[in-house]
C-alpha cells in the first residue's frame, strides 16, 4: 500500500472529527479574535471595529491586573499545596497497615465529587452561622466568636484554596501512589544497605520515579488552576470585595454581567494566551523529565 | 575479614515456613553459595543477613555479633542486586560513593576511594555517565564498585549474574573470582546455576524446601552428593538414574541381569529399593562394560565431547563420549560403568547410601 494512499486515508478518517473541531472549538474562537476588535455589545448591533482598544484598556485597568495576581496567588498556593499533600498521602497511602485498601478507596471521593457538590459542602462548613468549622474552632478554644469565612477579604480565598485543595489532592495522591508502585524494591533496600534515611531515600530513590507522573500532575493542576471558575463561583462569586475575582470570573463579569462581548472577548483571549504558553512550557518540562528515571 | 554465623534460622510467613532451621558456620574469607531452585528459600536467608527481613526465630552472628534487629546500614555489609539496583539520576561516580556520602566520608577520601574501586573494575572511564548510558555488564560493573567500596565484613550477592548474557557471565564470574581472592572478604552469594556454585563456591550450601540439603566444598557436592536431589540439580548433564534393587552380591538394575557390586553397601539388606546414578561423565570414563547391548538413539556433538543417549530395556542412559568415538544414531554400543562411579540413594528416602 502506497504511502500517499495511506495518507489521505488518515486525513480521511480524521475528517469527521477535524469538522466537528472546527464547527465547535475554531468557529467560535475565530469569532472571539474578531469580536475582541470590535465595541459589541451581548445584545443589540454588531459592534464596530476598535483596533486594539480593548487589550489596551483592559491590560491597563486595575481590575485586570488585580484579577492576574489573584488567579495567579489561587493557582500557586493550590496547585504547591495539592502536591505537597497529594505525595505525602501517597507516601503514607503505600506503607503496609491494616485498612490501607480502605482508605485508598476514600482518597478517591473527594475528587469524584461534582465541583458544584464540592463548593456548597464547604461553603456550609464555612458558614458563619452553623458552620462546622466556626463550630470546631470554638469548641477547641481556637476562637472566641463564629466568623465569616466567605465574607471576609482577609480569609475568603485561603478557604477557597482549602477547599479547592480538598477536593483535588487525590488526584495528585493517585498519580504518585501509581508511580510509587514502579519505584523498584531492590532500589529501596540497596538505599537501606547503603545507610540512606528517610529524606535521602525520598530525593535519590522515590524522587527520580515520580519526576515525570508529578510534572504531568502539575501541568493539568496549574492549568485548571488557572481556569478556575466554578468553585469559586459557587462560594463567592468573586467576592468579598473582589478578593476572590480570578480572571475566569472577570471574563463572565465583564462579558455577561456586563454585557461588553467585545472586551471580555479580548479578555477571555489573554486567559487562553496564558494558558496556551503555561501549557507549551510544561509540555517542554515534561518532555525533559520523562526518562529521567529510566 | 570476619565470620558469619547462621543460628537456626526460621521464617515463616503465616501458616507457610519457607525457612526450616538453616545454620551455617562460615570461617573469614570463605565463599559460599547459597544454590537452589527459585522459592527454595535462598533469597530469603540472603535478605534475613542483610537486614531487609527479619527471621521468625534464630540468630545471624558477624564476628560473633548478634545482628538480628540491627538495620542493615549497621550491620557492615554490602550487598549486589540481580537487577543492579544502581540510582538512575547519580552519576556512576555518586552511585559507587553513595555509601560513603550517606555515611558522612569526607568527599577527598571518598572520591580517592571511588577511584581506587573503579580502577580496580576497569571503570574509570564511566564515572561521569548516569546508568542508563551504561550496558548490562558495565551496570553490574558499577553495582560490584558500590558494594567494594565501603570494605564490608560480609558481600552479599543475590543472582548477580542471571540478567547478563552468557559470554559476559562467564566473563563477569572470572572477575568476581578474581575480586573475592584479591579482597578476601567473606561472601553470601545466591543462585540458580550450578555451574556458578561450582566455579564460585569454596562452600556450597544446597538448599530445597527451606532446607539444606548438603553443605560442603564443590568437590563434595559434585562427587558425593548426600541426597538425590542434590546429585541431579548438580552437573551440567543431569546425572543418570536407574532404578534396582539390592541384591546378595549388588545391586540388580531394573529390567536387566547387570548387577553393580557397589563397596560400601554391606550393610544395607537384600530387597531394598535404590537408586542407581552415575554421571554421564563417568560412563565415558570408566573401564568395566555395564551394558553390552545398548543402542544409541541419539548423538550430539557438543565440541569437546560426544553425548549419547542410548536405551537399555526401557530405561534411557546419557554418556559423555570423547569427541572421536565414532558412535552414530542406530549404533549398537557398549556402556563402561567402573563399580566405584556409582552413588547409591536410598529409593524412599533419597538418602546416599554408599
Amino acid at each position: 500500500m502506497s504511502s500517499t494512499w495511506m495518507t489521505t486515508r488518515a486525513w480521511l478518517l480524521m475528517l469527521p472529527l477535524l469538522i466537528i473541531m472546527t464547527a465547535v472549538i475554531g468557529w467560535p474562537m475565530i469569532d472571539t479574535v474578531r469580536l475582541s476588535f470590535t465595541d459589541a455589545k451581548l445584545v443589540g448591533t454588531g459592534g464596530a471595529f476598535v483596533g486594539f482598544d480593548n487589550y489596551v484598556k483592559m491590560l491597563s485597568s486595575s481590575n485586570f491586573q488585580r484579577a492576574l495576581f489573584a488567579t495567579t496567588w489561587f493557582a500557586v498556593i493550590s496547585v504547591t499545596a495539592e502536591m505537597v499533600i497529594g505525595v505525602l498521602a501517597a507516601l503514607l497511602l503505600s506503607q503496609q497497615f491494616y485498612g490501607r485498601a480502605v482508605l485508598r478507596a476514600l482518597l478517591i471521593l473527594p475528587w469524584a465529587l461534582p465541583t458544584v457538590v464540592n463548593a456548597t459542602l464547604w461553603r456550609l462548613i464555612y458558614n458563619p452561622e452553623y458552620g462546622a468549622l466556626n463550630s470546631a474552632l470554638t469548641q477547641i478554644g481556637l476562637l472566641d466568636s463564629y466568623r465569616s469565612w466567605l465574607g471576609e477579604p482577609g480569609t475568603a480565598m485561603t478557604a477557597l484554596i482549602v477547599a479547592d485543595c480538598w477536593k483535588n489532592f487525590p488526584l495528585v495522591a493517585l498519580i504518585a501512589l501509581a508511580a510509587l508502585q514502579a519505584v523498584p524494591r531492590d532500589i529501596t533496600a540497596a538505599s537501606l544497605v547503603d545507610g540512606a534515611g528517610p529524606f535521602a531515600r525520598f530525593r535519590f530513590v522515590i524522587l527520580p520515579y515520580l519526576a515525570g507522573p508529578l510534572m504531568v500532575a502539575l501541568v493539568l493542576r496549574t492549568i485548571e488552576a488557572f481556569k478556575v471558575f466554578d468553585i469559586i463561583w459557587v462560594m463567592t462569586r468573586g467576592g468579598p470585595a473582589n478578593s476572590t475575582r480570578t480572571l475566569s470570573i472577570l471574563v463572565y463579569q465583564e462579558a455577561f454581567s456586563f454585557q461588553r462581548a467585545g472586551s471580555g472577548a479580548s479578555l477571555a483571549l489573554v486567559v487562553t494566551l496564558i494558558v496556551t504558553v503555561l501549557a507549551v512550557g510544561y509540555g517542554m518540562l515534561v518532555r525533559r523529565t520523562a526518562g529521567s528515571a529510566t | 575479614m570476619s565470620t558469619l554465623t547462621i543460628d537456626a534460622i526460621r521464617k515463616s510467613y503465616g501458616p507457610v515456613e519457607t525457612l526450616k532451621g538453616i545454620d551455617i558456620a562460615l570461617q573469614s574469607g570463605e565463599f559460599l553459595v547459597l544454590l537452589g531452585a527459585s522459592g527454595c528459600g535462598k533469597s530469603t536467608l540472603l535478605n534475613i543477613i542483610a537486614g531487609l527481613g527479619e527471621p521468625t526465630s534464630g540468630d545471624v552472628r558477624i564476628d560473633e555479633r548478634s545482628i538480628i534487629g540491627v538495620h542493615p546500614k549497621d550491620r557492615d555489609i554490602a550487598m549486589v542486586f540481580q537487577s543492579y539496583a544502581l540510582y538512575p539520576n547519580l552519576t556512576v561516580h555518586r552511585n559507587i560513593g553513595f555509601g560513603l556520602e550517606m555515611r558522612k566520608v569526607e568527599k577527598a577520601e571518598r572520591d580517592r576511594a571511588v577511584l581506587e574501586t573503579a580502577r580496580l573494575l576497569q571503570i574509570e572511564n564511566l564515572l561521569d555517565r548516569k546508568p542508563a548510558q551504561l550496558s548490562g555488564g558495565q551496570r553490574q560493573r558499577v553495582a560490584i564498585g558500590r558494594a567494594l567500596v565501603r570494605n564490608p565484613k560480609v558481600f552479599l550477592f543475590d543472582e548477580p549474574l542471571s540478567n547478563l548474557d552468557a559470554k559476559l557471565r562467564l566473563e563477569m564470574r572470572t572477575e568476581l573470582k578474581r575480586l573475592h581472592q584479591l579482597t578476601k572478604t567473606t561472601v553470601v552469594y545466591v543462585t540458580h546455576d550450578q555451574i556458578e556454585a561450582m566455579t564460585l563456591a569454596t562452600r556450597i550450601a544446597v538448599m530445597r524446601n527451606g532446607r539444606i540439603e548438603q553443605l560442603d566444598t564443590p568437590e563434595n557436592i559434585y562427587n558425593r552428593p548426600a541426597t538425590l536431589y542434590v546429585a541431579t540439580f548438580v552437573g551440567a548433564l543431569p546425572m543418570n538414574l536407574l532404578a534396582g534393587t539390592m541384591g546378595d552380591s549388588g545391586v540388580t538394575i531394573d529390567g536387566t541381569t547387570a548387577t553393580v557390586a557397589v563397596a560400601g553397601l554391606e550393610a544395607i539388606a537384600p530387597g531394598r529399593r535404590v537408586t542407581l546414578g552415575i554421571r554421564p561423565e563417568a560412563i565415558g570414563k570408566s573401564r568395566e562394560p555395564l551394558f553390552r547391548d545398548a543402542r544409541c538413539e541419539v548423538a550430539e556433538l557438543t565440541g569437546p565431547e560426544l553425548v549419547v543417549t542410548a536405551r537399555i530395556g526401557d530405561q534411557r542412559v546419557v554418556a559423555a563420549m570423547p569427541a572421536d568415538a565414532g558412535i552414530k544414531a542406530g549404533d549398537e554400543i557398549t556402556i563402561n560403568a567402573d563399580a566405584t562411579a556409582f552413588h547409591v540413594f536410598d529409593a524412599e528416602t533419597e538418602q546416599r547410601l554408599n
